[in-house]
């Protein structure tokens, strides 16, 4: 019952402070070109290149660099979040550069990681196509080693016929007959 | 779409040398500075050694004059 009227009452949100945060404000740079400019000197400033390009060395790709900067930009009210996504592009081709430049090893995660490869043996399992030739390629020759040395893994000998009858007790018995 | 697959997805495509359709419209001048014809400008005059920064703020000291 208690809960029924635990619900904010129609129109309570016009009551309450719309400047609470710096994103319910106007942003401060609202064009392209100010946006690029301003996230470019930002990465000259040491502190910013510092965890930027640190960020890079640990293997973080470029995309969740700008996506980081971009954040925190839209959280201090700087720019808005459809022009922050415009200005993404400028600000990771600004730092693919100068990682280039200053021979910084980057990752720039556009490329989808669980894509697999499309080579002649998935495509022919994917379309269900099987050669018989492989079953021939199978095939292994057994080689006898030169010294007739017998090895672990060597192949068992068989004894001649002659020699698995007396073992089976079978010449015993024929000469028993004949005695 | 989460934010940043947004933020990938821009990137992908300034990376392929794509903008805003009509994005130019929306700034003052109707033309943008920072394309990426500008990067690729930028990046050669890099890799030539031919590119400055000192110059460069000099040159827009210069214009605020």
């Amino acid at each position: 019952m208690q809960k029924m009227f635990d619900a904010p009452i129609p129109g309570e949100n016009f009551t309450s402070d719309v400047r609470n945060y710096p994103w319910h404000r106007p942003p401060e740079i609202v064009e392209y070109d100010d946006g690029v400019e301003y996230l470019m000197n930002k990465l000259q400033e040491q502190e910013q290149a510092e965890i930027a390009y640190s960020m890079l060395e640990v293997g973080f790709p470029i995309t969740t660099v700008v996506s980081a900067m971009l954040m925190q930009g839209i959280a201090k009210g700087k720019f808005p979040i459809d022009l922050a996504i415009l200005i993404a592009g400028p600000l990771a081709r600004y730092i693919e550069i100068i990682a280039k430049t200053n021979d910084i090893k980057y990752k720039m995660g556009t490329e989808d990681e669980n894509r697999q490869p499309i080579t002649p043996t998935s495509l022919k399992m994917a379309l269900g196509i099987y050669e018989d030739d492989e079953e021939e390629t199978d095939v292994v020759e057994v080689v006898d080693s030169p010294d007739g040395a017998e090895g672990f893994m060597s192949p068992p000998i068989i004894a001649s016929d002659e020699e698995q009858s007396s073992m089976l007790g079978q010449v015993e018995d024929d000469e028993m007959e004949m005695l | 779409m989460k934010f940043e697959d947004a933020i990938v997805k821009s990137i992908k495509a300034f990376l392929d040398g794509k903008m805003a359709e009509e994005f130019s419209q929306t700034t003052e001048g109707g033309e943008l500075f920072y394309t990426p014809a500008y990067f690729d400008a930028y990046e050669k005059a890099i890799e030539e050694g031919d590119f400055d920064p000192v110059e460069e703020e000099m040159e827009d000291d210069a214009e605020d004059v």
